[in-house]
C-alpha cells in the first residue's frame, strides 16, 4: 500500500521542516533576544510576567536606537512549567533563530535543564532568580544573589538586637534542592556561630502541600519551649506559600509571637490574602516594590501603563523582584554588547568586567571579570496590611556576591 | 523603755509610707512631648518609650494614657508623621495634614517620614497598646482584647499594671480572667503564699507555654528546698502536662477530621460517578476548581449588588455553585460521555482531555493570579479550646460542610426517585433498562449530580486553599485513593477511607514528616487494594 | 469493548506460524533506516537531528504501552516509572563514565558533600553492565507489581489508578536528596558519550541514529511478537480473559510476561532519551507524563503498533513546535486533538488513513 508509505512519509517530513516553514522571517538588521518563561502551567503566575517586562524593556532600548544599530526582537515561547520542554525550545532559539541571548528560567531544574544547551551552544542565559549557589558556569549571568548574599543578612538582622534576638530556627521548605541547600548552609552558619543543634528544627514538604495544620500546631509548640525567640525560616514555593500563611494567622500566631522570614515570598504570593494578621512578617529580596527612589517610581508608572497599553493579563500595580532583574539583565547585555561592539557571545562576556548600571532598586549593579555573578543590594520587607512589603532595612550598598558559600 | 525610740520608729514608717505615696504621684508627671519623642526616634527609642509607658502604666493618669494610647496607635497604622517642629497625627496614610500630637492643631503634612516598624518595636508598641486597651477601654470587649494582648507578653508587664486593672474593672467575668492573671504573673514572688497559688493559676489554664514556664521552676532552688512548693510544682506541671497531651490529641482529631471532610468532599461527587458508570472523571478536580470560581462570581455580585450582605455571600454562593457545576458537567456528559460508556479507558482519556481544556480556558479568560476572597468572620481566625488546641473556623466550616454534603447525598439516594434509579442502574444495568429505566438519562443527572458535589466542595475549600486555575490538579491522586480504597458505589465507604486516609496521614506526619506519609499512606493502601481490589465496601453487583 | 472488530482491524488474517504481512509496520521500519541513513551522509541543523532522535524515543516509550494496552488490554498510567529507570540508570552510567575519565566528581555529590560516589554506582561505568542493569531492574520493579496486581485480579480502571500512585509515590521518593540520585535536580551535565564529548555534532548524530535504529528493531521484534502464538493469546487474553483461562492457559504468566517486556522496552527508551535531552529528573515521574504517553497511543491508533510510533511522533512534533510558534495554543489543540479522536475515530489516526471513519455512536449503542 504504497499511498500510505508516501503519505506517512510526507506527514512526518513536513512536521519536522514544518518549524523551518512557518517561523515568520524577521527583518535583517535586527538582533533577537529569546525569552523561557511559561505562560501555562505551575509557574504561568510567576514567569508570565517576565515576558512582558523583557518586552517592555526591548521597546525601551528600541526607543533610544536601538542596541549596535539594530532594533532588538523579543522572541518568547511557552514551556509549559516542562523542564525538558525549556531545554528543547532554548536549542531551537540557539541554533534556529540565532537569538543573541536568552533570558529564561525561574526554577533551579529549569535553570539545569539549560545549561547544557547554552554550555554546549555557548550561548548566554541571563537568569533573574535568587538560588541556591553553588555553581558557576559561563554561559549563565546570574541576575540575583546567591544565599551568603540575599539570606544570610535576613537571618542576620533577625538574629541581632534590631530584629527579636532570635536564638531557635523552624525551618520549613518544600522537598527539593532549593530549600534543603539554604537549610544546609543556614545550619553550616548557625553551628559557625556556636548555635546548637537542639536550637533549630527541619521540615519538608510535597510541593503543593496545603494541609499545614500539624506543623502550624508544631512551630507553637516549639515556640512555647525555652531557649530564647523562635522564628520560622520559610523556604516553601508557590501556592504552599499563602496557604501557610493562612493557616498560621487563623491558629493566632502573629509576627510578634514567632515571626516567619519567607525566603521566597514575593507580593504576588500575597495576592488573594488578608494580610490585616500578617503584618511584621519578612522576606528578603534584591528589589522591593516599596523601594525609594525616582528610578523606582519612573519603572512603576511605566509598567503601569505598559499593561495598560498592552492589555497584559497581569497586574498594573504588582511588581516583584524577578521582574526587575529581568528588565536588568535586558539593559546589561545591552550594555555589554555595546561595550563590545558586536552581539557575540565571547565578546559580550568579556564586556562584563567593570559593567555598571543603576536599575529601580535605588543600586548601583556591577559586575567584575571574575564571574558572571552581579552585585545587587539587599532589601529586607515586613509584610504591610496592604498586601505589599515595606522596606524594614536595605544594605549600604550593593555587596560582591560570593557563588560558593563557606558554609556547608 | 523602748516605747519612745518605737513610737519614733512608727512615726518615720508612717511618714516613709505618706512619702510612698506621694513620691507616686509627682513621679507621674508623664512627659508627653518626650515620650512623643521617643516615638519618633529610632527603634531604640521607640521601644523605651512604650517600655516606659507599661512599666508606669499602673500608676499614670488616664488621660495621659490615653493620649499615649492615641500616638501608639497612629505609629502602629503608620499615622504618625516626625516634622522636626513636632509629631503629627494623620487621619490615614498619607493624608495631607494632620493633628500636632501635643496641642492638637491642624498642621500640613511637609514629607516627613513615617517610621516603619520592626519586629521588635511591634512587640514594644502592640503590649504598650495592650495596657492602655485594658485600663482606659470604654467597654469590655476593648478592655478583654487589651487583655489578651497583655496575656501574650505578660512577662514584660509589670504586676501593678494588673491589680490597677483588676480594681478598675465592673465586668465580674474580666475582672476574675484579670485576677487569674495576676496571681499567674507572682510565680516569682518572694511570698511563697503566693507562689504556690500563682503555681495553681498557671495550672488553671494550661498551654505549651504555661507547661515550659512550670518546667523552668524546676530548676529553682525552692524546688530542693521548700517541700510545700516541690508538691504545688509536682501537681501543676502533671495537671497541664496532662491537659497539654489531652489538647494535643483533640488537635490531632481535629486536623484529622478536617483533613477528611476535605478529602470526602472532593471524592464523593467522584464516588457516585465511578459506582454509577464506571468512569474515571479525571475532570473532577477541575470542578472543584470551576465551584471556587462560581464562589468568586457570587462575591462579585454581591460586592457589586447588595455590599451590605456581603458576608453572606459564601452562603448563597452553594446554590449558585451547585447548579453551574452540574450544569457543566451535564453538558460534558452529553457531548462526551455520552459516546464513551463500553469504553472506560477512552472515557478517562477523554475527561483528562476536558480537564486540560478547563484549566487553560479559565486561565486565558480570567488570569493566572490567585482570587481575592473576603473572608466573613465566621471563617477567619479561631477561637483556643484548650490548651494549645485552637478550633480554626474555616476548617470547622468544611467540615460541617462535609458533614450536611454526606447527609444530602444520602437523603438524595434514598429517599428520592433520582437516588432509587441510580443505585438501581448501579447494581445491575442491563437489569433496570429492562425494567424500563431510561438508564441514559439517570446516567446524564448522576454526572451533573457528581459534578455539582464537586462544585460544593469548591464552595466550602475557598476560605482554606488558593484559588487559582491550576488548584485542581493536586486533588486527583487522593480523590482517586479515597474512592477505591472505600469501595466502588459506596458513600459509605468513601466516608470511611476518607477520615481512614485523612486520620493515618495526620498521624503519621508528626513522626515522619509530610512526605512520608503521603508516601506511606499510599503504599499502604496500593497494598491494600493489592489484597483486596474492590476496596473496603464493595457493592454488591451483578455483572 | 469491540473486541472482535479491533481483532479483525488489528492484523490481517493468516496463519500462526508464518510473519504475517504488515505494510504499516513494514513501511515505518524501511522509514526509520532511511532516516537514519540520511542523518549519516547529510548533515541537517543539530536541534532537528536531536528533536528526531528524541522523537524516536517517544515512539519506542509508545509501543512499549501499546503492547500491554492494545494488545492486552491493561491500560497502565505509570509507565514513566519504567523510563525512568532506565534513564536514571543511563545518567548514573554516564557520570560514573565521566568521573572514570577526568576525575571530577558530579556537581550533585560536591553539594551533597559526599567524597566519592555512592557505594550502589560501583561498576556503572561499564555500559554493558548499566544496560543490562536498566533492562533488569525495570523487569524487576515490574514483576514484583504485577505479579501482586495480576495474582489478586486486579484490572480495568483499578490497575490505571493503582499505577499512577506508583508513580506518583516514585516521584515524591525521588524528590530527596538523600538518595543519592540528585533529587530534584536531577543528574546532568554528562561530560562524554563513549569518548565523544556530549553535545558534539558527531555524539548527537551517533544518538539519534542509535534511537531510529532501535525504534526498527522494537517495531519488528514486537511485530514477530504480535504474529506469533503469543501474540493470538495476548489478543485473546484482551477480549475475553476468563474464556482463555478457562481454555487451560495461565494469563498471569502470559500478563506478567509481556507486561515485564513492556517495562524493558520502556526502560530502553529511557537509555536512549536521557543522552539527548541531557538531564534527567523527578519530572518524567509526573504522574501527567504517563497519561500523556496514553494519549499518544490513543491518538495514534490504539491497537496498532504502527498507530503509536504516528501519535507520539505527532503529537510531540506539534508540541516541540507549537511551543515556539503558537505558545497560547498548544493546550487546546492537544484537548482538542484528543476529544476529536476518543469521539470520532474511535481507532485512532490510522482510520483516517484506512478511511474507514466509523464512530461507535454512529453504529448505534452496543
Amino acid at each position: 500500500m504504497t499511498h500510505l508509505t508516501r503519505r506517512s512519509f510526507v506527514g512526518t517530513a513536513a512536521l519536522l521542516a514544518a518549524p523551518a516553514l512557518i517561523r515568520p522571517s524577521f527583518a535583517a538588521d535586527t538582533v533577537k533576544l529569546g525569552c523561557l518563561f511559561s505562560s501555562s502551567g505551575t509557574m504561568a503566575n510567576l514567569e508570565g510576567r517576565l515576558n512582558h517586562v523583557v518586552r517592555m524593556a526591548a521597546d525601551e532600548l528600541n526607543g533610544r536606537g536601538g542596541v549596535n544599530g539594530r532594533q532588538i526582537e523579543v522572541v518568547t515561547s511557552d514551556p509549559a512549567s516542562d523542564w525538558p520542554l525549556y531545554a528543547q525550545v532554548g536549542r531551537q532559539m540557539l541554533q534556529q533563530d540565532k537569538v543573541a541571548a536568552l533570558f529564561g528560567c525561574w526554577t533551579s531544574v529549569s535553570r539545569k535543564s539549560v545549561l547544557p544547551v547554552v554550555e554546549q551552544n555557548d550561548g548566554l542565559l541571563f537568569y533573574p532568580l535568587h538560588f541556591e549557589g553553588d555553581e558557576n558556569s559561563k554561559n549563565v549571568v546570574y541576575m540575583n544573589s546567591p544565599p551568603a548574599s540575599s539570606v544570610l543578612p535576613a537571618v542576620d538582622y533577625l538574629m541581632g538586637q534590631d530584629g527579636v534576638g532570635a536564638k531557635r530556627f523552624f525551618m520549613i521548605g518544600s522537598d527539593y534542592v532549593w530549600p534543603r541547600t539554604i537549610n544546609k548552609q543556614l545550619k553550616g552558619y548557625w553551628k559557625s556561630k556556636g548555635i546548637p543543634e537542639s536550637a533549630w528544627r527541619e521540615e519538608y514538604v510535597p510541593f503543593g502541600f496545603s494541609n499545614f495544620q500539624t506543623l502550624v500546631n508544631q512551630v507553637r509548640s516549639f515556640a512555647s519551649q525555652p531557649g530564647g525567640q523562635a522564628i520560622v525560616v520559610l523556604t516553601v514555593v508557590g501556592s504552599s506559600i499563602p496557604d501557610f500563611l493562612r493557616e498560621f494567622a487563623n491558629q493566632g500566631i502573629s509576627a510578634t509571637d514567632v515571626p516567619i522570614l519567607g525566603l521566597d515570598m514575593v507580593e504576588a504570593d500575597l495576592e488573594g490574602l488578608d494580610t490585616g494578621k500578617l503584618v511584621g512578617h519578612l522576606n528578603c529580596w534584591a528589589y522591593l516594590q516599596a523601594a525609594k527612589g525616582e528610578r523606582n517610581q519612573k519603572f512603576l508608572a511605566d509598567w503601569a501603563a505598559y499593561v495598560k497599553a498592552k492589555n497584559v493579563p497581569f497586574s498594573a500595580d504588582t511588581v516583584i523582584d524577578p521582574m526587575v532583574s529581568a528588565y536588568d539583565s535586558v539593559h546589561l547585555w545591552a550594555l555589554a554588547a555595546a561595550k563590545a561592539g558586536s552581539f557575540a557571545v565571547p565578546e559580550v562576556r568579556k564586556a562584563f568586567a567593570g559593567l555598571s548600571f543603576d536599575d529601580p532598586s535605588g543600586y548601583t549593579l556591577t559586575m567584575t571579570g571574575e564571574n558572571n555573578y552581579v552585585s545587587r543590594g539587599v532589601f529586607i520587607g515586613s509584610v504591610n496590611e496592604k498586601r505589599g512589603f515595606d522596606v524594614l532595612w536595605q544594605s549600604p550598598n550593593a555587596p560582591k556576591p560570593v557563588p560558593f558559600s563557606p558554609y556547608g | 523603755m523602748a516605747d519612745p525610740k518605737r513610737s519614733l520608729l512608727r512615726a518615720v514608717l508612717a511618714l516613709c509610707w505618706l512619702g510612698l505615696w506621694a513620691v507616686p504621684s509627682s513621679a507621674a508627671a508623664f512627659d508627653r512631648a518626650a515620650f512623643a519623642q521617643d516615638l519618633c526616634g529610632d527603634g531604640a527609642a521607640q521601644v523605651r518609650g512604650a517600655e516606659d509607658l507599661v512599666k508606669a502604666g499602673g500608676v499614670l493618669p488616664a488621660d495621659d494614657l490615653a493620649y499615649a494610647g492615641r500616638l501608639l496607635g497612629a505609629l502602629a497604622e503608620r499615622r504618625l508623621t516626625c516634622p522636626a517642629d513636632g509629631a503629627l497625627l494623620l487621619d490615614r496614610p498619607g493624608a495631607p495634614e494632620g493633628h500636632d500630637a501635643l496641642t492638637s492643631a491642624v498642621r500640613p503634612v511637609a514629607d516627613a517620614r513615617a517610621p516603619v516598624l520592626g519586629l521588635r518595636q511591634r512587640a514594644a508598641v502592640e503590649t504598650a497598646r495592650g495596657v492602655v486597651a485594658l485600663l482606659t477601654g470604654p467597654d469590655p470587649a476593648t478592655r478583654g482584647a487589651g487583655l489578651s494582648v497583655v496575656e501574650r507578653r505578660v512577662a514584660t508587664v509589670p504586676a501593678a499594671v494588673l491589680d490597677r486593672a483588676r480594681d478598675a474593672e465592673t465586668d465580674a467575668g474580666l475582672k476574675a480572667t484579670i485576677a487569674g492573671l495576676a496571681q499567674a504573673a507572682a510565680l516569682s514572688s518572694p511570698d511563697p503564699a503566693r507562689r504556690r497559688a500563682a503555681i495553681a493559676a498557671v495550672a488553671a489554664s494550661p498551654s505549651g507555654a504555661a507547661e515550659a514556664r512550670l518546667t523552668a521552676l524546676k530548676s529553682d532552688p525552692a524546688y530542693t528546698a521548700d517541700p510545700a512548693f516541690r508538691a504545688a510544682l509536682d501537681a501543676g506541671l502533671s495537671r497541664v502536662t496532662r491537659a497539654v497531651t489531652i489538647g494535643d490529641g483533640l488537635a490531632v482529631l481535629y486536623n484529622g477530621l478536617s483533613f477528611a471532610s476535605i478529602l470526602f468532599m472532593a471524592a464523593a461527587g467522584l464516588a457516585i460517578i465511578f459506582g454509577l458508570m464506571g468512569v474515571i472523571n479525571l475532570a473532577q478536580g477541575e470542578f472543584i476548581m470551576l465551584g471556587a470560581y462560581a464562589t468568586y462570581g457570587v462575591q462579585e455580585a454581591f460586592r457589586r449588588l447588595a455590599p451590605g450582605l456581603l458576608d453572606l455571600y459564601l452562603v448563597a454562593a452553594i446554590p449558585v455553585a451547585f447548579l453551574a457545576v452540574a450544569l457543566v458537567g451535564i453538558v460534558v456528559e452529553a457531548l462526551i460521555l455520552r459516546h464513551l460508556y463500553r469504553r472506560p479507558l477512552m472515557s478517562l482519556l477523554a475527561t483528562w482531555a476536558v480537564s486540560l481544556f478547563l484549566v487553560n480556558l479559565v486561565r486565558v479568560t480570567v488570569g493566572t493570579q490567585n482570587l481575592q476572597f473576603i473572608m466573613p468572620a465566621y471563617v477567619s481566625g479561631g477561637v483556643p479550646l484548650y490548651a494549645d488546641f485552637v478550633v480554626t473556623w474555616n476548617r470547622l466550616f468544611a467540615i460541617g460542610f462535609a458533614a450536611a454534603t454526606v447527609v444530602l447525598t444520602l437523603l438524595i439516594l434514598r429517599r428520592t426517585p433520582l437516588g432509587l434509579d441510580i443505585r438501581a442502574v448501579t447494581q445491575n444495568r442491563d437489569m433496570a433498562a429492562c425494567l424500563g429505566l431510561p438508564t441514559r438519562r439517570v446516567d446524564r443527572l448522576a454526572f451533573g449530580l457528581g459534578s455539582g458535589l464537586a462544585g460544593l466542595a469548591g464552595v466550602a475549600l475557598c476560605p482554606i486553599y488558593s484559588v487559582n486555575p491550576g488548584m485542581g490538579s493536586g486533588f486527583i491522586v487522593d480523590s482517586f485513593m479515597v474512592v477505591v480504597l472505600g469501595g466502588v458505589g459506596s458513600l459509605l465507604g468513601t466516608l470511611v477511607a476518607a477520615l481512614g486516609i485523612g486520620g493515618a496521614n495526620v498521624l503519621i506526619e508528626p513522626i515522619s514528616g509530610a512526605v512520608a506519609a503521603k508516601v506511606i499512606v499510599l503504599v499502604g493502601i496500593i497494598l491494600f487494594l493489592q489484597r483486596r481490589p474492590e476496596g473496603l465496601f464493595a457493592v454488591r453487583r451483578r455483572r | 469493548m469491540s473486541g472482535a472488530v479491533q481483532t479483525a482491524l488489528a492484523s490481517p488474517a493468516g496463519p500462526a506460524r508464518r510473519a504475517v504481512r504488515d505494510p504499516l509496520i513494514a513501511s515505518l521500519v524501511g522509514l526509520c533506516l532511511a532516516a537514519a541513513a540520511v542523518l549519516v551522509v547529510a548533515s541537517p541543523a543539530p536541534y532537528l537531528v536531536n528533536a528526531l532522535g528524541q522523537l524516536a524515543a517517544f515512539a519506542i516509550l509508545a509501543v512499549s504501552l501499546d503492547l500491554v494496552w492494545g494488545y492486552l488490554g491493561i491500560l497502565s498510567l505509570g509507565h514513566g516509572l519504567f523510563f525512568a529507570i532506565g534513564g536514571y540508570v543511563c545518567a548514573m552510567h554516564l557520570l560514573a563514565d565521566g568521573v572514570a575519565a577526568t576525575g571530577v566528581l558530579p556537581d550533585f555529590v560536591q553539594f551533597m558533600g559526599w567524597k566519592s560516589l555512592p557505594a550502589y554506582w560501583a561498576g556503572l561505568d561499564h555500559s554493558a553492565y548499566a544496560f543490562v542493569l536498566a533492562l533488569a531492574l525495570a523487569g524487576l520493579v515490574a514483576f514484583v507489581f504485577g505479579l501482586a496486581s495480576f495474582r489478586s485480579r486486579v484490572n480495568g480502571v483499578y490497575f490505571s489508578i493503582i499505577s499512577q500512585a506508583l508513580v506518583y509515590v516514585a516521584m515524591l521518593l525521588m524528590y530527596r536528596n538523600d538518595t543519592g540520585l540528585g533529587g530534584n535536580n536531577g543528574m546532568t551535565g554528562f561530560p562524554l558519550l563513549f569518548g565523544w564529548p556530549m553535545g558534539s555534532p558527531g555524539a548527537i548524530t551517533g544518538l539519534a541514529v542509535a534511537a531510529l535504529l532501535m525504534l526498527a528493531a522494537v517495531l519488528a521484534g514486537t511485530r514477530l511478537l504480535i504474529g506469533s502464538a503469543v501474540g493470538r493469546r495476548m489478543l485473546a487474553c484482551r477480549d475475553d480473559e476468563t474464556r482463555l483461562r478457562t481454555l487451560g492457559y495461565s494469563t498471569t504468566r502470559l500478563k506478567l510476561g509481556i507486561w515485564c517486556l513492556s517495562a524493558m522496552i520502556a526502560a530502553l527508551a529511557g537509555i536512549l532519551y536521557v543522552p539527548q535531552v541531557g538531564i534527567i529528573n523527578p519530572r518524567v515521574l509526573a504522574p501527567d507524563l504517563s497519561i500523556e504517553i496514553a494519549v499518544w497511543v490513543a491518538i495514534g491508533g490504539l491497537g496498532r503498533l504502527g498507530g503509536a510510533v504516528i501519535g507520539a511522533i505527532l503529537v510531540n512534533g506539534l508540541k516541540f513546535w507549537l511551543s515556539a510558534a503558537m505558545p497560547e495554543a498548544w493546550p487546546f489543540i492537544l484537548s482538542g486533538l484528543v476529544l476529536l479522536v476518543v469521539l470520532v475515530l474511535p481507532n485512532g489516526l490510522l482510520d483516517l488513513v484506512a478511511l474507514r471513519p466509523r464512530p461507535t455512536w454512529l453504529r448505534g449503542a452496543r
